[in-house]
């Protein structure tokens, strides 16, 4: 496994599927990729509205929903003004 | 076993690796198509082809119908490049190589009336 | 298994992986599984612009099912090893 050990009690953005873009700390995961978030929230992006967070708590994300999993720069993160991101959601994926 | 096959053409996946270091056609997914030299496979049909060339078909307009939708085509190259199995539709060897097994099949069929006769 | 060993080889090198939904991310590729999960340190996407969304992040998991591409450093790619070691893979399959 391409381990994600190294992403545990870490902040993660998670990519779905489905294109829906999920931050959190990770809690733990499995050798499914199945993966546990706490203190998470939705990141709702639009292309003529600022990102809306959409708080989701405590989180099990299936690991065949699951695009990419990326480590954050908390600090890069914090500095970024969500409400000034215009774009379109990710687009999901199709076989 | 076939007797007329050509040798070493026993089932589909010989025909790819008779095409390795050739150039050859792939058809994707998603209204896309490949030419590449190919250097590897495995039974997923995974690749790995150089000097790239994609082609991909972009269908404007005509929103989910058969309206009059233009057709534009995207090319970019790539020198190396990974192609996952699952969107592969198919592998097209190049034409000589067809021709080659052929010819070596009416070959194997001229030889086999000959003894015949 | 063939190409699993062959992304193996390529560790620590600058690859672009192309994904089913169209994002394109380049880094650094620090590791691979057997399914082909890519790991990539200090990667980039491209068309930011339009893909802000990974702006804050520095390194990620890919699941191996959701690649459509992986764009390779061609100077890196051995091709005549490969073709030798498909041709022997090829031949340990129909002995099976």
């Amino acid at each position: 496994m391409s381990s994600l050990q190294g992403y545990v009690d870490r902040p993660v953005l998670l990519v779905l599927q489905d294109g829906r873009a999920i931050v959190g700390t990770m809690a733990g995961f499995d050798q499914k990729s199945n993966v546990v978030l706490s203190d998470s929230k939705e990141r709702v992006y639009s292309a003529d509205e600022g990102v809306e967070e959409i708080p989701l708590g405590l989180y099990l994300v299936k690991g065949d929903q699951i695009v990419l999993i990326g480590e954050l720069d908390e600090e890069k993160d914090r500095s970024v003004d969500l409400s000034t991101i215009r774009a379109d959601p990710i687009p999901p994926i199709h076989y | 076993m076939d007797a007329t096959a050509a040798p070493g053409i026993q089932e589909p996946f010989d025909l790819i690796r008779l095409s390795l270091s050739e150039r050859v056609f792939v058809k994707l997914r998603g209204d896309r198509e490949l030419t590449g030299v190919l250097h590897a496979y495995d039974g997923h049909m995974n690749l790995i082809l150089s000097d790239v060339e994609e082609t991909i078909l972009i269908v404007d307009g005509g929103e989910g119908g058969k309206t009059n939708g233009t057709v534009n085509l995207a090319k970019r190259k790539m020198a190396m490049l990974f192609v996952r199995g699952d969107g592969v539709i198919l592998v097209r060897t190049s034409y000589d190589l067809l021709d080659a097994i052929d010819l070596c099949r009416r070959q194997k069929i001229v030889q086999k009336c000959a003894k015949l006769c | 298994m063939l190409i699993f060993s062959v992304f193996k080889t390529l560790t620590d090198q600058r690859v672009t992986v192309e994904l089913k939904n169209d994002l394109s991310i380049t880094g650094t590729l620090k590791s691979v599984d057997q399914f082909l999960n890519i790991r990539l340190d200090g990667i980039k996407v491209l068309d930011e612009q339009r893909y802000p969304h990974m702006m804050a992040v520095k390194n990620c998991f890919i699941r191996g099912s959701v690649v459509r591409y992986v764009q390779l450093p061609a100077e890196h790619v051995d091709t005549q090893l490969l073709e030798d070691a498909t041709r022997r893979e090829a031949a340990n399959q129909t002995k099976r």
